[in-house]
């Protein structure tokens, strides 16, 4: 019985260190939900960025940002940019940005277009991708 | 076999084959350990240890929470619809860090899977002392510091409603947002000193040793400490973010000791005047133990300690080159200001 108590309580208990406040950062009130092709990403720090064209109901088209994690563990499992091609078709549930003019969003759901989710997750490392250079691997080119 | 001698002398040999050998560590050309390589320090032991958990988890608690953390993971990764709505206007009720607009998808985490290991026993929390697993109270004054830290003027009261639970001022200019949230230290003290584990991602460190300096390189937001050997602090006028770290053998264990912090780090709610102790020992081949000592007599009553192990890994790290692309913070900064003006109106 006292370890089906202290589950949820060690669980729940778990701290959690993101890299920014995402209430400050998005709208609460400002649900979205984005349907469209991958144009573009960004595999950076501190947060990787897919760019999504959305066509809207009038016709036409507006290029969406969507806000991910750290591309880094990624690489770790041998995803990289390339893993998601342009013109890959996607959906994205999340709230976009407090300041409206921008048209960037959180992406708290990201799935192909049958919902299955983006870069599952992982308990351990996979094959590193083969064109990209760990830190403690680079090594000067040669003259 | 009736000899009860000739018993006493098998039994003993048998004692003695198997008996663990004490662990003798690779060493440098100058005989001091060899403490190089990198290491993991994802996991899921906690700094402090929950309410109602043992010091040490059995081998079945450990083995029922590692499962649940696991199964939780599994569900996060499970398919959705494709054709589903957007998430509830007024905020998904996600809490903490998600700030009831949720994070992103459970696949860009890499979290630890296992409760740390030190000397046999899995442990429910990095702190050891205070005997509870528990950050020791910080004293009056300090709490009466960090209020005062926080609660500056503000020419705007809109910030106190917002869902990421900050108080009034938090964002009127980028210094009074978090070390972290600006690409200058890794958050959670991932860079420390004391080094503690993210439970995101991004949990590797690299050591690079030689006689007269050690580097500990810590992957998120890519800060690198230089631990000076055998020399003495800086004079107390400069002045550093991670401090000023010496460092020194002890036996087999590498002592860093590190003073001459900024006051804008604030572990925990300490000033300036933190010192920290850290203490690095390879226990077997793929592991280190870490084990740090805070102190700050005008934050806490007495000194605290932790310990958690660090274990080797094969995996790379990856530059980090937080600054690329920052886009949150100016989304952050520029998002109070669309506040502002909609509380005007």
């Amino acid at each position: 019985m006292k370890m089906l108590l202290a589950i949820p309580v060690l669980l729940g208990g778990l701290p959690l260190a993101a890299h920014h406040a995402f209430g400050g950062e998005f709208d609460a009130n400002r649900p979205v939900l984005l349907r469209g092709k991958v144009v573009k990403t960004e595999w950076v720090n501190p947060h990787a960025w897919i760019h999504v064209e959305v066509t809207k109901t009038d016709g036409t088209k507006e290029v969406w940002m969507v806000e991910g994690g750290s591309p880094n563990s990624l690489l770790r499992r041998g995803l990289t940019k390339a893993s998601l091609p342009e013109g890959t078709e996607i959906v994205v549930d999340g709230y976009q940005a407090r300041d409206h003019t921008v048209l960037r969003a959180n992406g708290r759901n990201v799935t192909f277009a049958d919902g299955r989710k983006l870069f599952l997750g992982s308990s351990g490392p996979g094959e590193p991708p083969k064109d990209a250079v760990p830190t403690d691997q680079a090594k000067p080119p040669a003259r | 076999m009736r000899n009860p001698f000739i018993v006493f002398v098998l039994a003993a040999i048998t004692v003695a084959a198997q008996a663990p050998k004490p662990y003798t560590p690779p060493r440098m050309p100058d005989g001091h350990p060899d403490l190089q390589g990198t290491y993991d320090l994802a996991t899921l032991t906690p700094l402090e240890r929950p309410a109602g958990a043992s010091a040490v988890l059995s081998k079945e608690e450990a083995a029922k929470l590692e499962r649940a953390a696991a199964v939780a993971r599994e569900e996060g990764d499970k398919s959705i619809k494709g054709d589903r709505p957007a998430p509830p206007k007024g905020g998904d009720g996600s809490r903490g860090a998600a700030g009831n607009v949720g994070g992103y998808n459970t696949g860009w985490l890499d979290p630890g899977s296992t409760y740390t290991v030190v000397d046999g026993q899995k442990r429910s929390s990095i702190v050891i002392d205070p005997p509870n697993g528990r950050v020791p109270a910080a004293k009056p004054e300090a709490r009466r510091r960090a209020l005062s830290l926080i609660a500056r003027p503000t020419s705007d009261a809109q910030e106190s409603n917002d869902p990421g639970l900050e108080p009034p001022g938090s964002y009127d200019d980028p210094e009074r947002r978090p070390l972290g949230e600006r690409c200058l230290l890794g958050f959670g003290s991932t860079s420390g000193p004391p080094a503690l584990p993210d439970y995101f991602y991004n949990n590797l460190h690299q050591i690079v040793q030689t006689r007269d300096a050690v580097m500990i390189l810590t992957e998120m937001v890519h800060d690198v400490r230089v631990v000076r050997m055998n020399a003495r602090h800086l004079p107390k006028t400069i002045r550093k973010w991670m401090g000023d770290s010496v460092g020194r053998w002890e036996g087999d264990t590498l002592v860093v000791d590190t003073t001459n912090f900024t006051d804008k780090t604030r572990f925990h709610g300490s000033t300036e005047n933190l010192h920290v102790v850290e203490r690095f020992t390879r226990v077997d081949p793929k592991t280190l133990l870490y084990r740090f000592t805070i102190d700050d007599p005008d934050t806490w009553e007495k000194p605290w300690s932790g310990e958690y192990a660090w274990p080797a890994t094969d995996s790379h790290i990856y530059e980090y080159a937080c600054h690329e692309a920052n886009y949150a913070l100016s989304d952050i900064l520029h998002g109070a200001r669309v506040r502002e003006e909609e509380a005007k109106k």
